[in-house]
């Protein structure tokens, strides 16, 4: 007997369900708020899917595309993006920066390969004042793009602050050698021991055709106290210490301020054998240092005496006498407290040393950055026959190695718009915002690099990802691990946290939501009720003849990486 | 080999036996043994078997109609609660067309919550277009399971088997357990079909507009009826092989009987001492077991009963407005005949109530004072 | 046909008992057909599992009310539960017990047969004192209690119904099996 059942092997592909579509799915990169809030402005949802692929190598040219210094931005960066992650209101952050101190350390270019090609020599010049982190980085995306770049250093080492101000048991020295050898390697030629000064850049046309000026804070703010000669500013400690002229000193120090360097010079004053005392004018919460190092310097045995301001440093026979004012809470200042005298209640503490580290400002030399006009977020230009861009510390409003390192690669950005060959003129602002707004990294600080020559980032659309854009559904929560494990080896210059292993990034990156990219996780193609999610060779792509714009895709992807947009009427 | 093993684990030896290739269910009581020996064997390699874990009932039918449209053998099992939740799943299989064998539980469903025996869950899939056979003792079991493999996939529908909760399915009994060789001679390879080709792909369960869905139904109905042809010449090759026969339904003593009991399950065994005892006595009792419940046996039904003056149906199982469901079948069955027995509708051994020797005799004894077949059940054992 | 009931609680093996015996008697030639008190079973609650032998096919697929002989696993059910409940008269009721009682007035109308199966199961290194697996033992005196299942039988039974201790569980049975005291028929008139 015959069996009858229903069953069709007439292909549906006669029914052209796309003409029913009013509104077509799209595959759209948009901003993650950690790339929005990185000062390089970073692709980390991309990098953390490639290590989740166990792709080190290629999440490592990820980075290198926004940012030279990945070994060094994992140890030093304050990492906003942590702050700023939308996995923090599902269960906690994902650990960025320890992925990317991770990925960072395995990328070996030492044999010179560089994953992107530079452009051919343009035969432009730029000469690049200070090798510190904002100066190195605008050199290196300079010689990307096709520019001759010269650095002039003052000290005998090239590095700036990451050398010299940043202890070696949060940075040690071949890290950042290795990471200055990569820019080197792209031709940049770096001149040590030359000072210049502020002339130079007065005829600087002569032999250049632009000036880049990262000379970062080099000169100490004074407490303006009776006394102050007697005490030690903190550049000179630190430069002294990593210089190896200062090795050992058993006595007692007071160290008066509370950002980083206080802390950094009290937790070195620990390495070298001293007890240590932190006096701050604010309450311990108020310190602007970053919090996790506050905790390990009390941790090390550091003391900090709060709500003391000093007024005297006076010699003691062999010691020293420092005469503090307390000081107490009276209402808000911003984000930290107020404070005022506390009638005139005083008391005085003995040292053997006392240290100076309320911080640092721009040298006499070159204030002029200060007042010209800024067409870009993190850099300034002062155009004279050529322009001259300044950056890093000088004109940043947070004073940090990846501000630095993002105002260098805006500056690289601005020299190429206005150097332009057949283009803009030197001097042409209008240009310069418009083009870098192009390449601005969602409504963050930073501009993308990969934006700005043509790549895959110059598609991402307007608009951050927010924590109510992720489908949870896709997600586990999962148990914290510990980032980084600590050595607390107090008798040397040790690198203290050890970063994480193979399997700890994997799991770490695992757990990043992807926010704003396609991870080709397949969720689309598997709701699609036409099945006209299709993957090729040409990637993945909607076949808008089936596609009837119900949307099910757009609903179901778990990390907003598409949109339904209208049909052209 | 005889074995004493219980109800259970006859339908488990016998899809062994059957090299059923893909399983899926959900465990409830008492259907539990069956599946947790299933799975045994596919752990221990007793089987080489896929048994798929699903978080339903409606989802242990759809991965067996899956499955078997991809041109395996399948089983599933389960029980009341569990059947009432495939019941939509279950049109998918016989509208497919797919060779599924399940075995059913009888258990009563709730509320009250009850995990005991009743035959209202089965009955009440009736319509569903797939055959259904119901069992009086552990070999029946058995037995019956191997021949619904051959029976579902000579006619192309899914097979029920339906046993007892714990009467049956929790009874050790002695079972005499074929070995491998004799069954594979009685039941060869799987050969599907309906079934899907990667070469030549179609899809199935398309829609079926009106120019085409009655034929498909009348296709369904044809098929059912072809059920009576193929089942006998199934079980003579049983027969043939293993020696034993059930048939369609068993008729005990009816040729002379004043009163037959009508009824099916474990309760048809025990009513076979009950007519024997009576016999004795000089009562002349006889006795129909249903075991073809679907398609229905009608003219064996009608030629088993043509003589007697009163048939006393016995329903472990309630239509509710007309009463017992096999009455109702049997009554349907014999109305076009010329004699039209009066039939009597006893609803008795609810929810798991027993039905003991005691209960039949009084049953009998009331169809014997009646003149006339009353219209409602007479409900039996009823606490006062 | 006998039917015999058996009483125990739920985790003392009082199925496994009523099992073993079911495949003793069929290795003996019998028919046999058991199965529990069907339901929801309990640790500790009181159970019931039922055991047919017949020389012929049996039918009767209802429930055990009338039994011809009654055991007990537990002593302390004799004091909670009817275990004489439509037992038939001049049927044996055997009882796990230290030594036979002394008011054997309760039993009347019965044939009383006495085992000490908890002793002898721990003897035999099974459970423990308090809480002794005396399913093998109560079976071998069970045996000798009906004196028509060949030991040899039971001993295979045991083996092929549980897979651990098979030595000292078949040497329980056999102990038993000759300890069983078998009192006999008790008269209130006599």
């Amino acid at each position: 007997m015959e069996i009858m059942v229903s069953r069709s092997s007439i292909t549906t592909t006669g029914n052209n369900t796309g003409a029913w579509r009013f509104v077509r799915p799209v595959y759209e990169r948009h901003t993650a708020p950690c790339s929005a809030a990185c000062p390089a402005g970073e692709d980390i949802p991309r990098i953390e899917a490639l290590v989740s692929e166990k792709k080190f190598k290629e999440a490592g040219e990820v980075i290198l595309m926004e940012n030279p210094f990945p070994s060094v931005c994992g140890r030093v960066c304050f990492h906003p993006c942590e702050t700023a992650c939308n996995r923090a209101g599902f269960d906690d952050a994902v650990a960025v920066n320890s992925l990317e101190r991770f990925v960072g350390d395995l990328l070996d270019t030492s044999d010179g390969s560089l994953p992107f090609e530079a452009k051919e020599k343009n035969g432009k010049r730029i000469a690049i004042i200070g090798a510190g982190p904002g100066g190195l980085s605008a050199a290196y995306f300079l010689s990307r793009l096709g520019y001759s770049c010269e650095v002039f250093e003052s000290e005998e080492k090239p590095g700036g602050l990451l050398r010299w101000g940043i202890p070696a048991y949060r940075l040690p020295e071949q890290v950042l050698d290795r990471e200055i050898k990569r820019i080197e390697s792209l031709g940049v030629k770096i001149n040590c021991s030359t000072r210049l000064d502020s002339s130079f850049i007065e005829t600087a046309n002569e032999s250049f055709d632009g000036v880049f000026v990262g000379t970062g804070l080099g000169s100490p703010i004074m407490m303006n106290i009776p006394g102050e000669e007697l005490g030690i500013g903190w550049e000179v400690f630190l430069k002294e210490v990593k210089k190896g002229t200062q090795k050992e000193f058993k006595g007692k120090a007071v160290v008066i301020g509370g950002g980083n360097a206080a802390v950094d010079v009290a937790r070195t004053l620990v390495r070298l054998g001293a007890s240590v005392t932190i006096a701050y004018r604010r309450r311990i919460e108020d310190m602007p240092a970053f919090g996790s190092e506050i905790e390990i310097a009390i941790s090390e045995g550091v003391e900090i005496l709060e709500l003391v301001a000093p007024v005297a440093i006076v010699q003691n026979a062999e010691q020293l006498s420092i005469e503090l004012q307390s000081m107490k809470v009276e209402g808000q200042d911003g984000q930290r407290a107020k404070v005022v005298n506390d009638g005139d209640k005083k008391k005085s503490i003995v040292a053997d040393r006392v240290y100076s580290a309320i911080g640092a400002d721009v040298e006499d030399e070159w204030k002029g950055a200060k007042t010209v006009s800024r067409p870009g977020n993190r850099s300034a230009l002062y155009n004279e026959k050529i322009p001259v861009i300044y950056g890093g510390d000088l004109v940043n409003a947070d004073k940090s190695v990846t501000s630095a390192i993002g105002s260098g690669k805006e500056a690289a950005i601005m020299f190429d718009i206005l150097l332009a060959e057949g283009g803009s003129k030197a001097g042409d602002e209008e240009a310069v915002k418009k083009t870098t707004a192009a390449c601005q990294v969602g409504d963050g600080q930073s501009l993308s690099f990969e934006a700005y020559i043509g790549g895959e980032r110059r598609n991402v659309v307007e608009g951050v990802v927010k924590f109510e854009d992720i489908n949870l559904n896709y997600f586990e929560k999962t148990a914290l691990k510990d980032k980084n494990s600590m050595k607390a080896d107090l008798n040397g210059f040790d690198e203290v946290e050890s970063g994480i292993d193979e399997v700890s990034a994997i799991y770490e990156a695992v757990r990043c939501f992807n926010c704003g990219i396609c991870t080709d996780c397949g969720i689309c193609s598997l709701f699609c009720p036409e099945l006209s999610v299709l993957t090729g060779n040409e990637g993945r792509r909607i076949e808008l003849e089936y596609c009837k714009g119900c949307g099910i895709c757009v609903c179901e992807c778990p990390r907003a990486a598409m949109s339904l947009v209208k049909e052209a009427e | 080999m005889k074995k004493v093993i219980e109800g259970s684990h006859g339908v488990s030896e016998a899809v062994r036996l059957a090299n059923v290739k893909v399983m899926s269910a959900y465990p409830i009581t008492p259907q539990t043994h069956i599946v947790e020996a299933l799975s045994e064997y596919c752990e221990e390699g007793l089987m080489d078997a896929k048994f798929i874990n699903v978080e339903s009932e409606h989802s242990a039918m759809a991965a067996v109609i899956g499955a078997s449209s991809g041109g395996v053998r399948t089983f599933t099992a389960t029980s009341s609660h569990g059947l009432a939740l495939m019941h939509e799943l279950l049109h998918w299989a016989s509208g497919a067309r797919l060779p599924i064998v399940m075995a059913e539980v009888n258990r009563a469903l709730g509320p009250g919550w009850n995990i005991w025996m009743d035959q209202t869950d089965s009955l009440a899939q009736r319509d569903t277009g797939w055959i259904q056979l119901y069992c009086e003792d552990g070999q029946e079991v058995l037995d019956t399971t191997l021949m619904a493999f051959r029976l579902a996939e000579t006619v192309n529908l899914p097979v029920m088997v339906v046993l007892d909760a714990f009467f049956l399915s929790h009874t050790f009994e002695v079972i005499d357990v074929p070995d491998q060789e004799t069954v594979n001679e009685f039941l060869p390879e799987f050969k599907p079909s309906v079934c899907l080709d990667q070469d030549n792909p179609f899809a199935m369960g398309q829609m079926a507009p009106p120019p085409f869905y009655m034929e498909m139904r009348h296709n369904i109905q044809q098929a059912m009826m072809s059920v009576h042809d193929a089942y006998e010449k199934i079980e003579d090759e049983f027969d043939n092989i293993f020696g034993n026969r059930y048939g369609k339904l068993d008729a005990m003593l009816c040729e002379d009987a004043d009163v037959v009991l009508v009824m099916a399950g474990t309760a048809a065994s025990t009513a076979r001492t009950v007519v024997s005892a009576l016999r004795k006595k000089g009562v002349k009792a006889g006795l129909v077991k249903i075991r073809m419940f679907r398609p229905f046996p009608v003219a064996e039904m009608r030629e088993a009963l043509k003589n007697a003056r009163m048939v006393a149906v016995v329903d472990r199982n309630c239509s509710f407005g007309v009463g017992g469901i096999f009455a109702q079948e049997i009554r349907a069955a014999l109305s076009g005949t010329e004699s039209r027995q009066k039939v009597a509708g006893f609803i008795t051994g609810l929810g798991g109530r027993d039905v003991t020797p005691e209960i039949l005799e009084e049953i009998y004894e009331a169809a014997q004072k009646m003149e006339d077949a009353p219209d409602e059940a007479i409900w039996v054992g009823l606490n006062n | 046909m006998l039917e015999i009931r058996f009483h125990g609680r739920g985790g003392q093996g009082t199925v496994v008992a009523a099992t073993i015996l079911a495949k003793a008697y069929f290795r003996a030639g019998y028919f046999v057909q058991t199965f529990p008190l069907f339901g929801v079973e309990r640790r500790g609650a009181p159970v019931e599992a039922y055991l047919r032998i017949a020389q012929e096919k049996i039918l009767v697929r209802s429930g055990v009310y009338k039994p011809d002989h009654v055991a007990v696993q537990d002593p302390k059910l004799l004091e909670s539960v009817d275990i004489t409940k439509g037992l038939k008269e001049g049927g044996w009721l055997l009882v796990n017990l230290p030594k036979p009682p002394e008011d054997q007035k309760p039993y009347a109308g019965y044939r009383l047969a006495s085992i000490d199966a908890s002793g002898i199961a721990v003897n035999h290194g099974l459970g423990t004192r308090t809480q002794p697996i005396i399913n093998t033992a109560l079976v071998g005196a069970f045996a000798k209690m009906m004196g028509d299942l060949p030991f040899a039988d039971l001993e295979d039974a045991i083996l092929e119904e549980i897979p651990v201790k098979g030595e000292q569980n078949v040497a329980a049975a056999r102990e038993a099996f000759d300890a069983v005291d078998l009192i006999g028929s008790f008269s209130l008139i006599s």
